[in-house]
């Protein structure tokens, strides 16, 4: 019951930026960059490199929403399939409906933003868990996407279309800048916003934000809702980058974003978590599948790895939080 | 199903616990509790939350190991490492949160874990359904069928079936935790004659209750419990309500509560016939610019319903609330916190703080607008804001980045409190604001809460600790069973006329206007 | 605090035994309900021939759809199971073209489905990694485990004893269905019978409780994987031998047409309650829609939005039902 002078934050010979989860694994991927890059002369390229961003940009643009959503304690395992829908709903509205090609796009954002916002209103409303019902959703999504296209593939988009997902600005890919614009701003939202400190509140604990009079069901609607219309963007961008809509788009696309958002340090249970560590994430899985592609592994061992990864980073994350709340 | 096979050496107490000390980091819950139970005995446990009720139940059912001291069952001590070894024990507890499974039928639930078994080891579901039939028919419980589900079952019938639970593992002593917090009075009614019955069967049955008026219906001895520590064990014959409301909740005073008279002005809050069942029935108090109005009231009581009624937690159904003499309709935290509003929560760890969160976070957390601008977070105007906030609270931190869940119960309720009181609010709701922190941090809060009232604030405080009550209010109201019963000014209010009205004893209590 | 205005809200029994009585009953009636709506507008959806292949095709997803019930009610998911399906056939064919025993093949897949689902039940259970994370890193890790040992290439030549879904017991009854009936009555059975079949609906439905009755939840969680296992190795023996090829690729979204059986068959999302029966009889509904969107010309690409809006329509009933019977 004394008040006892507490023990300050322990005096630490190593500066405490280089403890932190990011920084440790952004030495990781300078290892392994150096690693990769000396196993293969082809890595270690400005072309290459910038052509794996071109590839990461679809999982990147939902990974920054999905870390917001993780932050909170929630998950969102539909997005893959809100892209498969969102790219039909493109071919689809433009060649079936006649839209003009930007009102399509428009119209499949939309969907996109709808499709999110559903899951929100669900899990706010009726109280459904996150988890369940964006498994549920991820059926439905995917059914609706298959029930629409009828397995028909729509191509044959006009030339200026291709431009973000196949063309350079300023010798950088154009897609590229679309997540790099999508970074800063969700950075800056999470670091420096009452939105971002709302969603930290949330994850560690609910009740007090409630209490405190943060509005916690609007922001959760939000990010919900802005999931969705992030993966509506990712869909354009991969139809503009493959130049084809097909049903089967973003399928698996949860595992890559969970994984890199999961592996950039944010906590599956909620109240930690940043954008850089999600972008190192992001470029971790990125090359390790590029990696190992280009020393001779076939690409669908990559996701094997990928798949450990998320279970160990979990199990290390995990254990690195249960030991700082046994203090 | 009944108790006699058990070998007993007369005069010997069935349950006997002796000398129990445990602590918590950072807390003491118990220090040196004893006390004891013969067959057939009802004996009470009484005291105000805090005062070690639960750690001592959780001890003698097994839940953790007391530090020092010992637990004997039939003169004979007992291991209590697990549930399990309780069970063993013939000790059964009934949770006030009941531990049932909503999904399965009361047969099933009567029997997890120790059902009925037949050939090849499987569910006998016939024995099963008569044995429980049987229980029914011992206790004369004639409305509760063995099929049915349980969670469509009234709160009442849940509880009769954790009793039918506990004896068919031919419990010997049962520990009842607050059982009729939730009950309809017909529940109680039942409640009690099924505790007769156990009565007359030998068992011995631990009640722990903040309700005199039961203890008195049902209780045969009473130990009242504070602050951890054992204050008196009486016969209830021996005793009236008075006298246990002075031990249970008539602490010596402690500190001086530094009570600035202060001009009251205009009414801050008024609220009328405020209904939000079943904790808030007809409420309506006004609270003035610089007055400080105590809420007393016993545990369950619905003070702190009320005050999260008011602050838009759980909405009202109907009835008026004012602010400043403008009517408003709060349906949410957020908007009684643009209305000026502010409420520091009971439970500190989980409705007050984001214990992983820092200090500075933590301050601004209710604030956030006053440090943002156009929703960015300006970083120097939040660290002037926790700094002010660190200092004007003295906060003993090494540093506006520290955890706020690592630093002790004192300065993490000051920073609840500090975080309010940043967004400048005109209507302050204190809930047991002092409850768990050590004495010097009490008289911090108290010489504040002073402060505060001759700025000008209107505060509410709901507090348990009839000293506090009387040493810092302006005007005390007294609420039971929902409603406000009574209501005293500073003059008026001593031990006696509160504590009385706080049991329901109208004698000497004035009817509220 | 809401749980105090309880006094009339005793529900009455007639009410209960409409909500709670039977989903089963209900997909019963669904099922028969929907083969005579369908085969009025088209008799040949009733010929033997279409039943029986309906059957015959989805006994596989029941028979996973009963582990998949266990592992719900016990309060948790797994989203791997459509991938270990795949990886599980694959490991019995390759061994059965190989030469080995065709008992020894058969036995193979059961084996290693109770291996890895025991190891994800451990990892689950003891490290306390939610079961998503785990799964859903599983479902990768065999996922691209498969296609890149096997190539993709498919398995053929496949020796006549081995394909179990050829054999007609008593000369009528196919051994898919056979399987899938006495599955469903020996694990209802168990679930019902026995103290550990319970333990799984305490563990499911209040954890706390359970400890108290002297239950452990992480046994039994590693206990309903490893049983889980070892029907995805049953499902697996099925979908492996009906045919005369095996893909060696992961069938797509086999585990979401599982959960959705499990869910639609009345096992609660939130865990402590539900009947193998039930998640049968829904497995039988969904392939039999699945069957006649073809007969009333409908375009069988719309079958998973159906699942879809089944699965969210019963998970949102479930919600509601939970609510209401707690009594707010």
């Amino acid at each position: 019951m004394s008040e006892i002078p507490l023990p300050q934050t322990a005096k630490r010979v190593v500066p405490w930026w280089l403890l932190r989860h990011e920084t440790m694994l952004a030495v990781i991927l300078l290892l392994a960059l150096i690693v990769l890059g000396g196993l293969n002369s082809r890595f270690l390229t400005l072309d290459n490199l910038l052509n794996q961003g071109r590839l990461t940009t679809e999982v990147g643009l939902i990974a920054l929403p999905m870390t917001f959503i993780i932050i909170t304690g929630g998950i969102d395992l539909s997005v893959g399939s809100i892209v498969g829908l969102c790219a039909i709903l493109l071919g689809y509205s433009w060649k079936n409906f006649g839209f003009p090609l930007p009102l399509a796009i428009c119209f499949s954002l939309l969907v996109g933003a709808a499709a999110g916002l559903l899951n929100g209103i669900v899990i706010t409303r009726v109280k459904v868990p996150p988890l369940i019902m964006t498994i549920a959703t991820l059926a439905l999504y995917r059914g609706l996407a298959e029930g629409i296209s009828q397995a028909r593939s729509v191509r044959g988009y006009p030339e200026w279309f291709y431009f973000i997902g196949q063309e350079n600005l300023f010798g950088v890919p154009a897609q590229l800048w679309l997540l790099l614009i999508a970074i800063v701003v969700s950075a800056i939202v999470l670091d420096r916003t009452t939105f971002g400190r709302t969603l930290y509140a949330i994850g560690n604990n609910e009740t007090a934000a409630r209490f405190s009079g943060l509005p916690v069901d609007r922001v959760k609607l939000i990010i919900y809702t802005l999931s969705g219309l992030m993966a509506g963007l990712s869909a354009c961008v991969l139809v503009s980058r493959v130049t084809t809509t097909r049903s089967d788009m973003g399928i698996g696309y949860e595992l890559d974003v969970i994984a890199a958002v999961v592996l950039g340090g944010t906590s599956i249970f909620g109240g930690v978590g940043t954008i850089w560590g999600t972008v190192v994430g992001l470029a971790m899985i990125q090359l390790l599948k590029n990696g190992l592609a280009l020393t001779g592994v076939k690409g669908d061992a990559t996701i094997v790895v990928i798949g450990a990864v998320l279970i160990l980073s979990t199990l290390v994350a995990s254990s690195l939080q249960r030991r700082r709340d046994g203090v | 199903m009944t108790t006699d096979a058990h070998s007993e050496t007369p005069g010997t107490p069935l349950l006997s616990v002796r000398s129990i000390e445990k602590s918590f980091p950072g807390v003491r819950a118990l220090s040196g509790v004893s006390f004891d139970a013969a067959r057939g005995e009802v004996h009470a446990l009484l005291g105000e939350n805090g005062a070690g009720k639960s750690t001592l139940i959780k001890i003698v059912s097994g839940v953790f190991p007391p530090d020092r001291g010992e637990v004997l069952v039939d003169g004979k001590p007992v291991d209590l490492a697990r549930p399990d070894d309780a069970r063993r024990a013939g000790i059964a507890t009934i949770y006030q949160e009941l531990l049932l499974f909503p999904e399965l039928t009361v047969a099933e639930n009567i029997f997890m874990g120790h059902a009925p078994r037949a050939g090849l080891g499987r569910i006998d579901w016939r024995a099963m359904h008569e044995k429980t039939n049987a229980l029914l028919a011992s206790l004369e419980i004639h409305d509760l069928q063995a099929d049915r589900v349980v969670g469509s079952l009234s709160v009442g019938n849940r509880q009769r079936v954790e009793i039918l639970r506990a004896l068919s593992q031919d419990a010997r002593i049962l520990i009842m935790d607050e059982p009729t917090a939730a009950l309809t009075e017909y529940d109680v009614t039942r409640l009690f004659d099924i505790v007769r019955k156990l009565k007359a069967r030998g068992v011995a049955v631990i009640y722990i209750s903040h309700r005199l008026d039961e203890i008195f219906a049902i209780a045969d001895r009473v130990t009242v419990l504070r602050d951890g520590a054992h204050v008196a064990t009486k016969r209830v014959a021996d005793t009236d309500a008075a006298e246990l409301v002075q031990l249970m909740v008539g602490r010596r005073i402690e500190s001086l509560f530094p009570k600035i008279t202060v001009p009251i002005g205009k009414p801050v809050l008024e609220v009328k016939d405020l209904e939000r069942r079943p904790l808030t029935r007809s409420v309506s108090l006004t609270v003035r610019a610089g007055e400080i109005v105590g809420l007393a009231g016993l545990v369950g009581s619905g003070r702190s319903e009320l005050a999260q009624t008011i602050f838009g937690v759980t909405p009202a159904d109907s009835g008026e609330i004012r602010i400043a003499g403008r009517k408003v309709d709060i349906r949410s935290p957020a908007q009684a916190r643009s209305l000026g509003l502010a409420y520091v929560p009971e439970d500190r760890g989980t409705q007050g703080l984001v214990r992983p969160m820092s200090v500075r976070e933590n301050f601004s957390l209710a604030a956030l607008g006053k440090v943002a601008f156009g929703g960015f977070i300006d970083r120097g105007a939040e660290r002037k804001l926790a700094d002010d906030g660190v200092k004007r609270f003295a906060v003993k931190t090494s540093s506006l980045e520290q955890i706020a869940g690592k630093l002790s119960g004192g300065n993490q309720q000051k920073i609840v409190l500090g975080k309010w009181l940043a967004n400048e609010p005109k209507l302050l709701i204190l809930d047991e604001p002092t409850r768990g922190i050590d004495v010097g941090a009490k008289a911090e809060i108290h010489r504040l809460m002073g402060e505060l009232a001759a700025q000008g604030l209107a505060i509410l405080m709901i507090s348990s600790e009839l000293p506090e009550v009387l040493g810092m209010s302006d005007r005390v109201l007294v609420m039971r069973e929902g409603r406000i019963v009574a209501e005293f000014s500073r003059e008026e209010a001593t031990q006696e006329t509160i504590g009385a009205a706080m049991m329901g004893s109208h004698d000497n209590a004035e009817k509220a206007a | 605090m809401t749980t105090l205005t309880l006094a009339g809200t005793e529900a009455d029994p007639r009410r209960r035994l409409k909500v709670l009585a039977s989903q089963e009953a209900l997909l019963a009636i669904a099922v028969i309900g929907l083969a005579i709506a369908v085969g009025l507008y088209n008799p040949r959806f009733l010929a033997a021939r279409n039943l029986s292949d309906v059957l015959l095709g989805n006994a596989y997803i029941a028979v996973a759809a009963v582990g998949m019930s266990m592992v719900i009610v016990s309060g948790n998911i797994d989203i791997s199971v459509g991938a270990l399906i795949g990886v599980l056939a694959t490991i019995s064919g390759t061994l059965a073209v190989n030469g080995a025993p065709i008992v020894v093949a058969w036995l193979a897949a059961l084996v290693a489905g109770v291996l890895v689902m025991a190891l994800q039940g451990a990892i689950i259970a003891y490290l306390r990694i939610p079961a998503i994370v785990v799964t859903l890193g599983m479902l990768s890790i065999l996922k691209g485990g498969l296609i890149s040992v096997t190539g993709g290439k498919w398995i053929t030549d496949l020796p006549d004893s081995f394909h179990l879904a050829d054999i007609e017991l008593f000369g009528v009854l196919p051994f898919p269905v056979f399987l899938m009936i006495l599955v469903t009555i020996l694990a209802a059975l168990w679930m019902r019978y026995s103290a550990s079949g319970r333990a799984i609906y305490a563990v499911g439905g209040n954890a706390e409780a359970a400890r108290l009755c002297g239950i452990s939840q992480p046994r039994t969680i590693v206990m309903v994987f490893a049983l889980h296992g070892f029907f995805a190795g049953a499902a697996a023996l099925l979908y492996a031998t009906q045919l005369r090829v095996i893909q060696s690729t992961v069938p797509p979204n086999l585990e979401l047409t599982i959960i959705t059986a499990s869910v639609v068959g009345g096992v609660s999302i939130l865990g402590g309650v539900g009947t193998v029966i039930g998640s049968t009889l829904a497995a039988v509904l969904i392939a039999e829609i699945a069957s006649a969107l073809v007969f009333i010309d409908v375009s069988p690409y719309w079958i998973r939005a159906v699942q879809g809006v089944l699965i969210l329509v019963t998970v949102i009933a479930d919600i509601l039902r939970r609510r209401r019977m707690a009594g707010a």
